[in-house]
């Protein structure tokens, strides 16, 4: 793009690149078996962390009280996160920016690849639309339905998915590819 | 130009991901129910949805009113069914992350004990100079009326925590006053 190849960087700039793909690539890892640990990375361990709290003994709309017997295993045993509006919030405003920022990076060293142009635009948007599924499904599971849990491990995927093809593809033409003259 | 742009956009990055606070989660729900209510052989959900009455009763007394839409209580009985305790939990979101408490109240009201369920990384070390100093420990005997007791020295941010602890054991004491206790003199 405008001239400027992966391929034909000196060999400072293709550390530089190299290092920041892999350095982001061990952050998402890292950040997978943080929510895999904290949440759980399946739509129903989503939809238990973010859906509306509902009353456990029946009790309806308007009624003072109600009380129901349970058995302590259906508490959860496993030490395990809510997250509600405000965490929500909290979350959501962080992993915006810091997401759209890392999407952003790795993007800019993409655009530099020799891919095709309609791949190349095809890629580039993968983790931006997956962050955006992933923070915009949290808030659909919470406030539309709980059901749209699977929007977040969508997202994540997309996310992860455009992380690969892009560290990968760059990797490419970063070290392997040859530039004819 | 282009690695400027590169290096500009990593400073943007690094500061928004020093943001995240990851949450430490210190003990599930179910333990800090069986640790908080020994002896209880039967286990009962009762949940109250306090009136507006009742809620300003104890917004004039506490300064504090409660929003949720209903609060939940997680009560232990013996064989006998008679009441062994109550356990609520309580959460507060501060700038640095949710701080989680779990709350042992006595039948007659009374705190039995207090378990940090869930905090966030960046206030662990100051919730743990807290707890160190004794403070889960001073909450035992007393009821939503009595003065509560910051955890003794420690820095300011610990004392500022200690504070938000206290907060939420003295709410679960006043919700269950409210909720329960009084209803079920009526």
């Amino acid at each position: 793009m405008n001239g400027i190849q992966l391929s034909r960087l000196p060999l400072s700039g293709r550390i530089f690149c190299t290092l920041l793909l892999l350095g982001i690539g061990s952050g998402a890892l890292a950040a997978f078996a943080q929510a895999s640990t904290a949440v759980g990375v399946s739509p129903a361990a989503v939809q238990a962390s973010l859906a509306p709290d509902l009353p456990m003994t029946g009790m309806q709309h308007g009624e003072p009280g109600g009380e129901k017997e349970i058995d302590l295993g259906q508490i959860s045993s496993e030490a395990k996160m809510t997250i509600r509006t405000p965490l929500l919030i909290q979350t959501s405003h962080t992993h915006l920016f810091g997401q759209t920022l890392i999407a952003g990076l790795i993007g800019l060293i993409f655009l530099f690849t020799s891919v095709r142009e309609g791949t190349k635009a095809a890629i580039v948007a993968l983790p931006f639309l997956g962050t955006f599924l992933d923070i915009g499904g949290m808030w659909a599971t919470r406030f539309i339905s709980p059901a749209l849990s699977m929007l977040v491990i969508a997202g994540g995927t997309l996310f992860a998915l455009g992380y690969v093809l892009i560290a990968a593809l760059s990797i490419r033409d970063l070290w392997f590819r040859k530039e004819a003259a | 130009m282009t690695i400027r742009l590169v290096l500009l956009l990593c400073a943007f990055a690094g500061a928004a991901l020093a943001h995240v606070t990851p949450p430490i989660i210190l003990t599930s729900d179910r333990d800090a129910i069986t640790t908080l209510l020994p002896g209880a052989r039967r286990h009962f959900v009762h949940e109250v949805r306090l009136t507006e009455e009742e809620r300003e009763t104890i917004q004039l007394e506490s300064g504090w009113r409660p929003e949720e839409d209903f609060y939940r209580f997680y009560i232990g009985r013996d064989e006998q069914l008679q009441d062994v305790g109550a356990v609520a939990f309580l959460t507060q979101y501060t700038i640095h992350g949710p701080v989680r408490v779990a709350v042992g109240l006595a039948p007659d009201g009374k705190i039995k004990g207090a378990l940090v369920v869930e905090l966030s990384e960046e206030t662990y070390p100051w919730v743990k100079t807290a707890i160190d100093s004794g403070l889960l420990r001073s909450f035992a005997g007393r009821d939503a009326h009595a003065p509560f007791p910051r955890a003794a020295g420690g820095s300011s941010m610990s004392g500022f925590y200690s504070d938000i602890i206290a907060g939420l054991v003295r709410r679960a004491a006043l919700v269950y006053e409210a909720g329960v206790l009084k209803r079920q003199r009526r």
